[in-house]
């Protein structure tokens, strides 16, 4: 206790021996400014965060991988679709406001963000038939070109909306005979999901307007073992990798007039079967590059496609073989993940949001986790690269 | 294992459409599902309602639980929890006219009891009690058996509040 009063003529002291030489320099005046969007990373994520407790107010979030920090942020309204233009400078939002907040006469709308600053730059107003639905590569897409978008219907009749993304205005309907989602192929083609495991391809001219349809061959089955519309994107443009509930891999290759679907292969082994499957809101992501897939895996049985996955797995896209399991939910890992995505860089960084709200930011190559970002928003569903 | 009820759901619902224009189909199928949530209580839902708890791990959980029989496929925000109850709206939101179904076994009695899951509509999302459970789930390519959805698509107000699950019917099994 006697330390005490030495202590306090110490610091007394030492005050008025700063105060004899002079009091500090005041903070400086700041200006209020706002911040410019840095140039476009290599590791820039969006995620979308679709803050279901409170779901009028979804938003898009600008990640970059590097510096780990949040970037800014595009408001997404109810529900939303998401997606970006091919040249990545466009974040697409197609999506429903109500005048009153919760209540009040809807609006469907796409609405257009220049991600160089992250403005709304252009709205079309869409009818009031959007697809409410989890987000996808498929609720709201480009054309090759960026020159038609499609946004995804169903009121709970199927059709799609044709917008033309260089004018800004509405062009057309397409029915698709209950068939959902709009899958972009070569040209102006569109695919959409059927019942009964097929493939509708409906082909258009530059002004919205069809010009033929074709069915597919089934492709997979609906009842015994039906695949997640959240496609994967694929090894090239236009290649998608359909995932089902039991893990059956589907890649569909959407180049030609008709899609082309390559034999299907399994992410399980036949002891594996019916045990370990794939779940989430985005069941995975392929590094081109790398030729690789990479998947969330959880234990469960009937009903858990919506469970997150406790490990990723690897996959060689070209032999089909597991490369890679990484049990990152074990040993107080991250919590269990519902969606991935992977940079498409020589460095690559694989993104996978979690149950818990989190971002975290894996080295693709090795699977060791660089960083968690904790709650990026309430409930990030989507991921995309640029 | 799917019921036959869920089984006859199905297979009547696919010959209307192969049969019927998109239209009337819809009207059709609006028709029956409003129906079906307008449908008086059933002598059966009064039966389901006596097995009000039900026991998991030893401890009885009821509506307000995720684990109760009938949320065997609810992806959503229990009503229970937000002011109504598992079959009625909580005060000022309005039911979906349209819904999906479900199937789900009332360990109470073993009967397989088909389940309408229609969502309450007009006020943002309650926000508690949120119950994530599949049985059955399919994706939106099949409608009627997708949760993803938001049923108050086809309302006035369609902003998604929370979802009942209400009983319309049991489907005995094979002997």
């Amino acid at each position: 206790m006697r330390a005490l009063p030495v202590f306090c003529a110490t610091s007394l002291a030492l005050t008025q021996l700063a105060y004899a030489a002079g009091p500090p320099p005041p903070v400086p005046v700041e200006h209020l400014t706002v911040e410019k969007m840095p140039p476009r990373g290599p590791h820039w994520v969006y995620v979308l965060d679709e803050a279901f407790d409170n779901e009028i107010d979804a938003r898009v979030i600008p990640f970059d991988g590097d510096s780990n920090r949040r970037l800014g942020q595009i408001d997404a309204g109810f529900n939303p679709g998401f997606n970006l233009s091919p040249d990545g400078n466009t974040t697409v939002v197609s999506t429903t406001y109500f005048a009153r907040g919760g209540h009040g006469a809807r609006t469907d709308v796409v609405e257009f963000t220049d991600n160089s600053n992250l403005t709304v730059k252009h709205e079309v107003i869409l009818p009031s038939k959007r697809a409410m639905t989890g987000p996808s590569l498929f609720n709201v897409a480009y054309s090759d070109d960026a020159h038609l978008l499609y946004a995804a219907y169903i009121t709970p009749a199927a059709s799609f909306g044709v917008i033309d993304a260089l004018h800004y205005r509405m062009l057309g309907e397409i029915d698709t005979a209950g068939c959902v989602m709009t899958i972009p192929g070569t040209g102006y083609r569109v695919s959409s999901i059927c019942e009964n495991g097929r493939l509708l391809t409906v082909t258009l001219d530059a002004q919205g307007k069809e010009t033929g349809r074709s069915m597919s061959e089934p492709f997979f089955n609906a009842d015994t073992d039906p695949v997640f519309v959240q496609g994967i994107a694929g090894s090239s443009a236009h290649k998608y990798i359909f995932l089902s509930f039991l893990g059956q891999v589907h890649q569909v290759d959407f180049n030609g007039a008709q899609p082309v679907f390559a034999p299907a292969w399994s992410l399980v082994s036949p002891a594996e079967q019916g045990k370990w499957r794939p779940g989430g809101t985005q069941m995975g992501a392929v590094h081109r590059g790398l030729n690789r897939l990479y998947v969330q895996m959880h234990q469960g049985g009937e009903g858990s496609h919506k469970e997150g996955g406790s490990e990723i797995w690897v996959f060689d896209l070209a032999s089909h073989k597991r490369i890679a399991r990484w049990p990152v939910h074990a040993h107080g890992g991250i919590a269990p993940i519902q969606a991935l995505q992977v940079t498409q860089d020589n460095a690559p960084l694989l993104f996978a949001a979690t149950d818990a709200a989190d971002l975290a930011v894996l080295d693709a190559r090795s699977g060791q986790i660089k960083h968690v970002e904790k709650h990026l928003g309430q409930t990030p569903w989507m991921l995309l690269t640029p | 294992m799917r019921s036959r009820l869920d089984q006859l759901f199905e297979n009547t619902s696919r010959s209307l459409a192969r049969r019927s224009s998109r239209r009337s189909v819809l009207a059709t199928l609006g028709g029956v599902l409003t129906g079906a949530a307008l449908l008086p209580l059933l002598p059966v839902d009064r039966a389901g309602r006596a097995q009000a708890a039900e026991s998991k791990g030893g401890k009885a959980v009821g509506p307000e639980s995720c684990q109760y029989w009938k949320y065997c496929a609810v992806d959503g925000f229990l009503c229970s929890c937000c002011g109504g109850t598992s079959s009625s709206c909580p005060p000022g939101t309005d039911p979906s006219p349209i819904t999906w179904v479900g199937t789900c076994q009332n360990p109470g009695d073993g009967r397989d009891y088909m389940v309408s899951y229609n969502d309450c509509c007009g006020k943002a999302s309650c926000g508690n009690c949120e119950c994530n459970r599949n049985e059955r789930e399919k994706p939106a390519y099949r409608p009627s058996r997708n949760n993803d959805l938001n049923w108050c698509m086809a309302n006035a107000n369609s902003s998604y509040h929370c979802s009942t699950a209400v009983i319309l019917g049991v489907a005995e099994k094979a002997s």
